[in-house]
């Protein structure tokens, strides 16, 4: 980031010394802070998209010479946007209450071209989650830069948020704890979590409460160590999912849970082939059983696993004064205690 | 207790009897902290992992993880009850799986049944081999048993007593009926149920209300209490006078020696390894250890049971004998010996009576085992998730 500021100040320096130059006819129209960083962030990014950027460049820097905050159906088309996608824009702009949201409309638009995407997507993305709109300008680039520090490096980047654009909307708070989790709860590697962030950016917004839990399932229940987790996408299903299918499996005799070794009688199929393909072919190839079993079996659960969270409430109510001090089984503690019949 | 000085052992002195209780009737004083490392039910699913993998080939993953999950009941509609229980019942979604079938069952005549593929007119197709193999089929009348359609899981609410005292229905499983419809008792019959407890094949044999005369046996005292406490519920006193009813407690292996050559029809329900309480239940459960000897006898007692009910029944009487596990050594084998045992020792000769035709009847409710060379089972699936349940009907010739 310090960097990135040392460069704008000098292209700023250079900028107001400059005279005519093909490089920067467009700085001519103004100075709005938005342009040197647009540049710098052109000069220090590799990615590939350049003209596009010099289009958009263009589009935004017009916009920005008006300083009336403007946001015309012309000058949305100019940027790139389509004939309906720029009407969209414009009414959702004019709709929303307030004097800046027409500069904040400016400003995040500018900042997701900033990031390389193309204005087709930048359209689906604002029109998938409005709340965009409201972003300030420096939480935007402050929220990218930490997005940035968590792993997520050019392409990835731009991939998550063109999947997931609410990862912009939620304070870095929220994501970095979900960072700190994953690396201290669950011990996944660094690594290991930029991918998650990456595959299943949602994972966000799910309580850390319920994260722990579905970890727990499956790193104690199933026997399925972290690598494998990341390599299933297992934070994409909800743990309603995994269960039910672990379960149908283990009823049916087909998965075993590993005992203090690590072994069991019988090879248990790949988290991979359990999570990641549909239905149908878990019933067809893994399980090996009808739908209609399968479907009677899921209602079966749903009733189980109720009256299992019934009996806990009651539970814990009265269980509220013990206390475990062991914190290497801490973990598998807490899940067995939730989990005991 | 004293020293017995005068016969001259010399006894410890006892404080207690409880080194001569048996074991199972002792009380426990002492209960564990800690879950045990392999329990019981543990015990038998692997017992019956190896097992029935064996017996049962690709149907056995569909079969253990029914076995896994919530029983499916039926309700046995008392037909000494007051209230109008069908109707209600049937408001709910349930059907009475016997009288809802495909085929019409004459109880008085005798009719050749084929029906083929979903025509509901019946036409006495015999195209088909098996069909022409059908022997006609009698049950036991009156009998009305309501289940939730397949697949559905919704739960039965508890009976409620009508302005008499007694309960509308008993929510039992409903394969196991099924004995007792196959047992055909028809009027005037006198009928003994061998290992009768808790009760409810006892209670659906009262349904019919054609007896001429029940006996109601059980060996264990505790259980026999149970058992008369169901009846005390659901049937009117009149109906459980001596003149209609006996109820005893003695060993059921020595019937042979008590009333050989009485009844027109017997029921031998076994007891067993009860597979699907096994797997759910840790108290009391058969593949605990210290029970595995009496597990292990179990075969031998019920050969034993089903000679004395053979031994019961009069020339042209008939015998059905169930149990409620899939396992072969204790259904095929034991009635094979028995059969062999009665000719060699005994010099009666047995027919086994075809049960097909009642699987042809109820294939809608219930999914029956494949391909058994001998009598009948209703396995467990999760959309009917009734049984196990094995039968088999003797008929004795001589």
């Amino acid at each position: 980031m310090g960097a990135c500021v040392a460069a704008r100040q000098v292209l700023r320096w250079s900028v107001r010394s400059a005279t005519s130059s093909a490089l920067f006819s467009p700085l001519r129209f103004g100075c709005c802070h938005v342009q040197p960083l647009c540049i710098s962030r052109r000069l220090l990014c590799s990615s590939g998209s350049d003209c596009i950027l010099q289009s958009n460049h263009h589009g935004v820097t017009d916009l920005s010479g008006k300083h009336a905050a403007e946001l015309s159906l012309r000058s949305l088309v100019n940027m790139g946007f389509t004939d309906s996608q720029a009407e969209q824009i414009y009414e959702t702009v004019s709709k929303a209450k307030g004097a800046s949201s027409a500069k904040h409309a400016l400003s995040a638009l500018s900042s997701l071209f900033a990031l390389g995407l193309n204005a087709s997507t930048v359209g689906k993305l604002l029109e998938k989650c409005p709340q965009l709109y409201t972003i300030k300008e420096s939480q935007f680039q402050q929220r990218i830069g930490n997005l940035r520090r968590q792993g997520l490096g050019e392409g990835s980047l731009q991939r998550v948020v063109s999947h997931y654009p609410q990862i912009l909307v939620v304070p870095m708070k929220k994501i970095n704890n979900v960072g700190m989790f994953l690396r201290e709860k669950c011990l996944f590697t660094v690594q290991q979590v930029t991918e998650i962030l990456r595959d299943s950016p949602a994972i966000i917004e799910e309580d850390l409460g319920e994260l722990e839990y579905k970890f727990q399932y499956v790193y104690f229940r199933m026997g399925v160590k972290q690598a494998e987790m990341v390599k299933s996408k297992l934070f994409r299903f909800t743990l309603n999912e995994v269960r039910s299918r672990h379960c149908f499996l283990e009823r049916r005799g087909l998965y075993q849970t590993p005992d203090k070794k690590g072994q069991t009688l019988i090879v248990n199929p790949k988290l991979n082939s359990i999570l990641t393909v549909d239905q149908d072919t878990f019933l067809a190839q893994v399980a090996k059983a009808s739908a209609e079993e399968y479907d009677v079996f899921q209602r079966l659960m749903a009733r189980e696993w109720q009256a299992e969270e019934h009996q806990e409430n009651f539970e814990a109510v009265s269980d509220d004064d013990e206390e475990e001090k062991d914190e290497e089984n801490e973990g598998k503690k807490a899940y067995m205690r939730r989990k005991k019949k | 207790m004293a020293l017995f000085m005068d016969t001259g052992l010399l006894l410890r002195k006892v404080n207690n009897l409880r080194c001569f209780t048996p074991r199972r009737n002792r009380v426990k004083e002492k209960w564990a902290a800690t879950r045990a490392k392999y329990p019981p039910t543990t015990l038998a699913l692997q017992h019956f992992d190896a097992a029935y993998g064996i017996q049962l080939g690709h149907l056995w993953p569909s079969v253990r993880a029914a076995l896994l999950c919530e029983r499916k009941y039926g309700a046995l509609v008392n037909n000494f009850s007051d209230d109008d229980v069908l109707s209600d019942l049937q408001d709910q979604g349930c059907r009475d799986f016997i009288s809802d079938t495909d085929l019409e069952v004459h109880l008085e005549q005798i009719s050749a049944v084929g029906v083929e593929g979903e025509s509901s007119d019946l036409s006495t197709k015999t195209s088909d081999i098996s069909h022409q193999q059908l022997s006609p089929l009698q049950i036991s009348r009156n009998i009305k048993c309501l289940v939730f359609p397949r697949g559905d899981i919704t739960r039965f609410k508890p009976a409620k007593p009508d302005k008499f005292g007694l309960l509308g229905y008993y929510l039992m499983d409903a394969a196991s009926v099924l004995p007792c419809l196959a047992l055909d008792v028809q009027e005037g019959h006198n009928v003994l149920d061998l290992c009768a407890a808790p009760g409810g094949k006892t209670l659906t044999l009262l349904q019919t209300q054609c007896l001429g005369f029940l006996c109601v046996n059980d060996s264990s005292i505790s259980r026999t209490l149970r058992l008369k406490r169901v009846l005390h519920s659901y049937t009117p006193k009149p109906f459980l006078s001596g003149d209609n009813l006996r109820i005893t407690s003695f060993d059921g292996t020595k019937w042979g020696e008590i009333e050989r050559d009485t009844f027109d029809r017997v029921l031998v329900d076994v007891p067993c390894t009860t597979d699907r309480h096994s797997l759910v239940e840790d108290d009391n459960n058969i593949f605990s250890r210290s029970r595995t000897g009496e597990r292990r006898r179990l075969p031998q007692l019920q050969l034993e049971l089903l000679l004395a009910g053979i031994e019961a029944t009069h020339p042209g009487g008939e015998i059905l004998y169930s149990t409620c596990t899939l396992s072969q050594t204790q259904n095929q084998s034991v009635v094979e010996q028995a059969i062999h045992l009665a000719q060699e020792n005994h010099s009666i000769h047995l027919q086994v009576v075809d049960l097909k035709p009642l699987t042809h009847m109820f294939r809608k409710t219930f999914h029956f085992a494949p391909n058994l060379h001998l009598g009948e089972m209703v396995i467990p699936h999760l959309a009917a998730n009734f049984g196990p349940i094995y039968m088999c009907k003797l008929k004795r010739l001589t």
